[in-house]
């Protein structure tokens, strides 16, 4: 068994890639992993420190990486050629359109609460 | 390591032994240079080892199939196979124990609480079903094994198999030898009494003798003949490498996707039928109804026997689960 990422990732193969939610607890860290590459391949410590200033989050070393092998296993991002020992990593074409449908769910489901939270605020009780 | 002080780089190098040997193949040089500078800005972090701790054991449980990461589906079939048959085997180990317990008991009088009789045809019952299965299991195998050996393509299945079959004679042979002091009746194909036949129950009792809390009373222990010592510390060794030869034959027979995908749905049901089982023992543990005459007694390694089998069903269901995932990837479906 290799950490390899296969040359036609799952996705390919059997049409889109799993959902993010298959991730378990990697769920989260995958999709601020897939956010913050959004903008451009960034190798383990860039990503780190991009996830902390846009989410006040700060990824664990071995959270990150697990997270980044089974996105990388999923053909959802890919490694880049490196010229020292922090290797770059890349959104791909998948990985972008689960990205996309994944935070166009959150953001259904985002609407959905404040439209509520807006309708119901009278009728909370007091704190 | 390019930056960061050379105790740092000291300090990254430990973590990365958490991680198996491929995995350090892969991402280690990275995230070596990684933990330096996580080093570098927090030196003192308990954190960040339990965190590399955790992702290091699950790096390692990978083949196991049991973790979401993305394997080929064949080979996720077959390894969550290979788990789902080892925790069978620890869960059965300890359940047989208990059950020929009960059938001990029954033996000499039928159970005066409906619970103990309610588990014990429960469990009796789940126990014909796991047989069934290890049949139904064990035939496309089997089959598969014999084709590669007929064709000279046994490569890397002799061994796996020679670990199966010597750990299953040594546990036949010796267990046959020990029921011999079975403390039922015996005597008879059939029991005087009871659902259990006295030579299957004998043969259960003797092949988990080693499930025992004798262990804890060393004195008690050191009044048993030295044979039956030397038994009780040699079958579960015989336990493990049939269970060994069993789950690397799995993982290396190259099955078609039709019989990983009946292998998976065989273990679906395999893991109702532990649930079943539990839900058994636990109605004769829970209740106390111990009588007649205490015969039914469930003690402190009873409770132990129950925590062993709900760990090892959790892990089970997960096993289940993940063939049943893997085998919706296979082709020609």
């Amino acid at each position: 068994m290799t950490f390899v990422a296969k040359e036609t990732p799952r996705g390919d193969q059997r049409g889109p890639a799993e959902p993010l939610g298959t991730f378990g607890r990697y769920a989260g860290p995958a999709t601020l992993i897939l956010a913050s590459l959004a903008d451009g391949s960034k190798h383990g410590y860039a990503l780190t420190k991009d996830i902390e200033a846009f989410a006040g989050v700060r990824l664990a070393p071995g959270t990150l990486y697990e997270a980044l092998s089974r996105l990388e296993g999923q053909g959802l991002i890919q490694a880049m050629e490196s010229h020292d020992r922090r290797r770059p990593y890349r959104l791909t074409a998948m990985g972008a359109a689960t990205l996309r449908a994944h935070l166009d769910a959150q953001r259904h489901v985002a609407d959905l609460g404040l439209r509520r939270l807006a309708r119901s605020s009278r009728s909370w009780g007091p704190a | 390591m390019s930056e960061g002080s050379p105790a740092a780089a000291r300090r990254a190098s430990r973590l990365l032994r958490w991680y198996p040997r491929d995995w350090r193949a892969r991402y280690g040089e990275e995230f070596a240079e990684l933990l330096i500078a996580d080093i570098g800005e927090r030196p003192a972090s308990w954190r960040r080892h339990a965190d590399v701790a955790i992702s290091g054991i699950v790096a390692r449980l990978i083949p196991t199939g049991l973790t979401g990461h993305a394997i080929d589906p064949a080979d996720q079939v077959r390894a969550s196979l290979a788990s789902l048959g080892c925790l069978l085997g620890v869960f059965l180990s300890v359940g047989m124990a208990m059950w020929s317990q009960l059938a001990i008991g029954w033996q000499w009088s039928e159970p005066d609480a409906t619970a103990t009789f309610a588990a014990m045809v429960l469990m009796s019952g789940t126990m014909l079903v796991f047989g069934a299965l290890a049949v139904l299991a064990a035939v496309p195998v089997a089959w598969r094994v014999a084709t590669r050996v007929a064709h000279r393509q046994s490569h890397g299945l002799a061994l796996p198999s020679l670990l199966f079959f010597a750990g299953a004679a040594f546990l036949v042979i010796g267990s046959r030898h020990f029921s011999n002091g079975w403390p039922g009746t015996g005597g008879h194909p059939w029991a005087h009494q009871g659902l259990v036949p006295g030579g299957v129950a004998a043969f259960a009792w003797a092949s988990t003798l080693s499930v025992s809390s004798y262990w804890a009373h060393p004195g008690a222990l050191a009044s048993f003949p030295a044979t039956e010592l030397a038994w009780m510390a040699a079958s579960p060794v015989a336990i493990i490498l049939l269970l060994i030869g069993a789950a690397r034959t799995i993982r290396r027979t190259d099955l078609s996707p039709r019989t990983l995908r009946y292998e998976a749905v065989l273990a679906r049901i395999a893991a109702v039928g532990m649930l079943a089982f539990l839900v058994g023992a636990c109605a004769w543990v829970v209740n106390r109804g111990f009588g007649p005459r205490n015969l039914f007694h469930a003690g402190a390694i009873d409770m132990a026997g129950l925590i062993v089998m709900a760990a090892a069903l959790v892990v089970s269901y997960r096993a289940s689960q993940r063939a049943c995932h893997g085998s919706l990837g296979l082709p020609d479906r």
